[in-house]
């Protein structure tokens, strides 16, 4: 198989990694607190695009990066085939969800009524959106290994004895 | 030379890179909003590359998948089928590629007899 294959796959690992990334960020911070009159914890999550296939057919709302049709980011060279494909992180969105408030009198960061806020991760959330980002992960993974023994053939094919 | 047998296989190997990059590109998009899966028809796209090497098959969105909340309508579970079936057709083609050079080979060679 041809290098697309890696870059391609190489693309979704980067973009689930930093998928992961945020959500371990979240996670990490789901019991910050914060002091009154400061801004609270807000969980984010980045947001994927796809870079435009041969022909615009592609969905998504990938942005015209104004690059020519053939141009390659690997080798600079002219491609004949497929422009190049893959996804990358479009960037990350913060939740709306409300802070939690707890209530705490003891709490230095307690405000005048007793109320500590929070930070709006739900664990339950992040942690379905890490099964479903491992699974991407596994499912990429899976396409790299599957196309291994596809190459060592082609390879095989050309070897003349 | 004409060797009808390279240009075949040249075309259904080319056709079948295409496919599995266009999945690899599905499972890669497959938590994108608004992404819709491509693929390739392979009949007509071998018939297209066959007629005129330069050729390149547009991709088709596939008409089955489910669309999800976030517009995206990728299965991983048929990706994976998709591209494992895909992975299968090169290496038969790729196998069936190895036999007929050799073969050619074997024709190129002077006779071992010396006659």
């Amino acid at each position: 198989m041809g290098i697309d294959i890696y870059s391609i796959v190489g693309s979704a690992l980067d973009a689930q990694d930093a998928r992961m990334g945020a959500i371990a960020a979240n996670l990490a911070n789901v019991d910050s607190i914060t002091p009154p009159g400061g801004t609270p914890y807000r969980a984010h999550e980045v947001v994927f695009e796809a870079a435009p296939v041969a022909g615009g057919t592609a969905g998504g709302a990938a942005p015209d990066l104004g690059r020519p049709e053939t141009w390659m980011p690997e080798t600079g060279m002219p491609e004949t085939g497929m422009p190049e494909m893959g996804v990358s992180v479009a960037g990350t969105v913060q939740s709306n969800a409300p802070p939690v408030q707890t209530y705490d009198p003891g709490n230095p960061y307690a405000n005048a009524k007793g109320y500590v806020t929070g930070s709006n991760v739900s664990q339950v959330d992040e942690m379905v959106d890490l099964i479903d980002s491992s699974n991407s992960y596994a499912a990429s993974v899976a396409v790299l290994q599957q196309s291994s023994p596809v190459d060592q053939q082609m390879l095989a094919s050309f070897q003349v004895s | 030379m004409q060797s009808g047998f390279l240009n075949f296989y040249s075309g259904a190997l080319s056709v079948l890179q295409s496919r599995a990059d266009l999945i690899a590109d599905n499972v890669a998009n497959a938590d994108t909003p608004n992404y819709k899966a491509v693929d390739l028809n392979f009949d007509s796209a071998l018939a297209a590359q066959l007629t005129d090497p330069d050729t390149q098959a547009a991709p088709e969105y596939r008409a089955d998948g489910v669309v999800g909340l976030n517009g995206n309508d990728v299965s991983l579970d048929s990706e994976r089928v998709e591209a494992a079936a895909n992975g299968q057709a090169m290496m038969g083609a790729a196998t069936f590629l190895r036999q007929s050079t050799s073969d050619l080979l074997t024709a190129l060679r002077p006779n071992a007899g010396g006659i």
